[in-house]
């Protein structure tokens, strides 16, 4: 039976620790595969928008595709103000899908298994791939960045005396909830993307120690593809309502 | 350890907040159905109001979720 410290050990956070000029940083395996993420999001943005023409072809009907799903997106929810904001939520929404699904890469054998094979002694702390939004410190950090894009959001859009005058609305006795929404919405964000991105990943990894042929493959597509997406679509939406009840 | 089954026998409790959460969301959802085959041209509207009101309800489930990991940590 797979006791409770193995799983432990599997929701835990290893990796590097990297000393620069006298400086001790460590780094974290969530780093390390948001770094993976990023990068394959970057190169893919390269090799998407390469060579765009007026009558799109191939790839670009792709491009176009991902682009107008996410204009519309912010189009229904903040109205003509959609256009600034546009780039932040498809970038957030890109990386959350594909940093959520990553877990239907985890075939590739990690650590210890690709020092074994390559010999390279440095890759034994290469971590598990598992996605990096079940650590609670980066779920936390995108709650965070979308609490500030709201707060910066309604001061541009309002002024400071609009933004302080929306606390009043519509009766003063409310100050305090307006206050507190501040803290609890991006809290809310946070343990809703983490908790169920662990829940799924942690459900798959006894799924994997109970019957490890067959049946994991179907699993994986509601645990890793249908829950990650719909996960990453819900921070994304919720972000954009919270930023439209800011502005209008 | 001391005390470990009284532990997990609290953990396993407080996942029973699905329960919850899982009784409120079908009612949730059949109810935004119904309410999009009466008027499908409000679908818009009333898939927004769902999907908040879907992820506010989860929110328990979560949090349920959250504090058996925390009991968890202590076995």
């Amino acid at each position: 039976m797979m006791s409770g410290e193995e799983l432990m050990h599997k929701m835990q956070f290893k990796g590097y620790d990297i000393n620069v000029f006298g400086f001790h940083i460590p780094i974290s395996d969530s780093i390390i595969i948001m770094w993976i993420v990023m990068a394959v999001l970057i190169v893919l943005s390269i090799i998407f928008t390469r060579n765009l023409r007026l009558v799109p072809t191939g790839k670009q009907n792709v491009a176009e595709v991902i682009v107008e799903f996410v204009n519309n997106l912010t189009k229904g929810s903040l109205g003509h103000y959609w256009k600034p904001f546009a780039p932040y939520f498809g970038t957030l929404l890109l990386f959350l899908v594909f940093s959520n699904i990553i877990s239907i890469f985890n075939i590739i054998p990690s650590g210890k298994g690709i020092a074994e094979l390559t010999g390279l002694s440095f890759l034994e702390h290469f971590p598990e791939i598992a996605p990096p939004t079940k650590d609670f410190n980066v779920a936390a950090a995108l709650a965070v960045m979308s609490i500030f894009l709201v707060l910066f959001a309604a001061i541009k859009y309002k002024g400071v005396k609009g933004w302080l005058k929306s606390f009043l609305e519509p009766i003063p006795v409310l100050l305090p909830f307006k206050i507190l929404e501040y803290f609890i919405r991006p809290m809310s964000l946070t343990l809703r993307l983490f908790g169920n991105i662990l829940a799924a990943f942690t459900i798959m990894e006894l799924i994997y120690f109970a019957v490890p042929i067959v049946v994991p493959s179907f699993l994986s597509i509601y645990f890793d593809l249908f829950d990650g997406g719909l996960q990453a679509y819900i921070f994304v939406f919720l972000t954009l309502l919270y930023v439209g009840e800011a502005i209008e | 350890m001391e005390g470990t089954g009284v532990i997990a026998f609290a953990a396993s409790l407080a996942v029973l907040t699905g329960l919850g959460a899982g009784i409120g969301i079908a009612y949730a959802t059949s109810k935004a159905t119904e309410a999009i085959s009466r008027q499908p041209e409000a679908a818009g509207k009333i898939t927004t109001l769902a999907l908040t009101g879907l992820a506010l309800t989860e929110a328990t489930a979560i949090y349920g979720l959250l504090i058996a990991i925390l009991l968890f940590t202590k076995i």
